[in-house]
């Protein structure tokens, strides 16, 4: 579905990663872990766009897409779920869904609607729908903007870091979410530092350090049995907290 | 009695002062509404990825905000070749002025909405002139309408500076009047509350709308 050849990414002389060789098929779960500023989020980012790769390239459906691509079309395919939220704050819960089906799609209101329904539904907040984000607890948010991705009925999601910026006690509502989308069989990329999570939903896990990836497995050989020095010491480091 | 005869004679003579009122309000309603679309173009242009827009709307915003706005006024009326009336060409001036400091206005109440708000509105399949008409000026709106306020006051106020061209708004009037009572005091003090009738109900909406949203998400 999707593929990277060589990608590369820098800020200025930065490097945030390099030669990044990714592939995903349809229905695959990957999951991808490491220790921050290896480059995990910008790797995801440069899949739809939102940030140009410096070189290498990204093929969506065996088409390379550069900044010349039709990028909007693009990424109405591909659903992401950032770390915080982004909700738009001037507007409702239910408008926050309905706001893309109807002004991209041009769908009807009303259309749009049961659409942003079944999908609030689904993620649990079919009562909140009138509410503002500021009235929301943060994972309320999220799942908000999990639905939110979820009506213009992407092929692929990306979640980058979904549950980092939330009180421990609503991790779990919106892995929930998550992973109860994972076992309908969406494509997706999470980008994670929840383990039990990754062990649960993924069925490869993407171990990101120093730029490059270093690992490919299954999460539980992962787990069990890390190949490298690095994940290693990455995972002595995460399980001793 | 010279002074009763003084205040009867400027009492008199209050209708013709308040004829100014209504070039004045006008120049401040044609020159804030022109000034608002020219400076939200300009702001679009200085924060755009095209160059050429960008450096036009660099050079515009320091020319104007850079030279006094009494001298644009007599360029535009005496210097250039437009053989317009002075009303013309004060709200040219007034207008092409007044959206310099609002597009300052504007664009920074467009980079005060987080990044991730566009990022978000593009993420959902928007392609950028959606993003900015539905996620991004909606937010920005409400975060400039306090600064705008207090602009539209200064233009108000700015508005008197057009009696060079010979246009007779408030302060005109009251000149005329106190060279002809040999009294300047009494109607320059009534041009005075005039002005103050109009600029601090504006500027005390403006703090309050400022507090509202300061308080608020």
């Amino acid at each position: 579905m999707i593929r990277t050849v060589n990608l590369t990414k820098k800020f200025g002389n930065l490097l945030v990663f390099e030669d990044v060789n990714f592939k995903i098929e349809k229905g695959e779960r990957v999951v991808i872990i490491g220790p921050s500023g290896a480059g995990k989020s910008t790797f995801i980012r440069c899949l739809n766009f939102l940030e140009f790769p410096t070189s290498g390239d990204v093929y969506f459906e065996g088409k390379r897409i550069d900044k010349n691509s039709n990028l909007p079309a693009i990424r109405q395919r591909i659903g992401m779920v950032f770390q915080h939220f982004n909700l738009f704050p001037h507007l409702t819960a239910l408008q926050n869904v309905t706001i893309a089906p109807i002004k991209v799609k041009k769908m009807s209101e009303k259309e749009a609607n049961e659409i942003a329904m079944y999908y609030l539904s689904k993620v649990g907040l079919a009562d909140r729908i009138n509410h503002y984000p500021s009235q929301l607890s943060g994972g309320e948010k999220q799942r908000i903007a999990i639905a939110r991705a979820l009506a213009m009925k992407p092929d692929l999601m990306l979640f980058d870091e979904p549950t980092s910026a939330l009180d421990v006690e609503m991790v779990k509502e919106v892995l929930d979410t998550i992973e109860k989308l994972a076992f309908e069989g969406m494509t997706m990329i999470v980008v994670t530092h929840e383990i039990s999570f990754a062990k649960e939903v993924a069925d490869r896990l993407i171990f990101m350090a120093d730029h490059h990836i270093v690992e490919e497995n299954t999460p539980s050989e992962f787990f069990a049995h890390p190949r490298t020095e690095r994940a290693k010491k990455f995972l002595n480091k995460i399980v001793n907290i | 009695m010279h002074l009763w005869h003084n205040f009867s004679a400027i009492w008199r003579s209050v209708p013709f002062l308040l004829k100014g009122l209504p070039i004045t309000l006008s120049l401040t309603g044609l020159s804030g509404l022109i000034g608002i679309g020219i400076g939200l173009a300009l702001a679009l242009m200085k924060i755009s990825k095209n160059k050429l827009f960008r450096w036009f709307a660099l050079i515009y915003i320091d020319l104007f905000r850079g030279t006094p706005l009494l001298l644009q006024i007599m360029i535009v009326y005496y210097a250039l070749p437009l053989n317009i009336d002075a009303f013309s060409a004060a709200i040219i001036a007034l207008s092409l002025n007044a959206a310099a400091y609002l597009a300052e206005i504007f664009r920074a109440g467009i980079e005060s909405i987080s990044k991730g708000q566009m990022e978000a509105a593009l993420s959902v399949g928007m392609n950028y002139s959606q993003a900015m008409r539905y996620i991004i000026i909606p937010q920005t709106i409400r975060r400039i309408i306090p600064p705008t306020t207090n602009e539209i006051v200064a233009l108000l106020k700015d508005t008197s500076l057009v009696m060079v061209i010979g246009l007779a708004e408030i302060v005109y009037k009251a000149k005329q009047i106190g060279s002809a009572t040999a009294n300047f005091l009494t109607p320059l003090m009534f041009a005075a509350i005039l002005y103050l009738i109009f600029t601090i109900p504006l500027t005390r909406y403006a703090e309050k709308l400022e507090r509202r949203f300061s308080r608020g998400d």
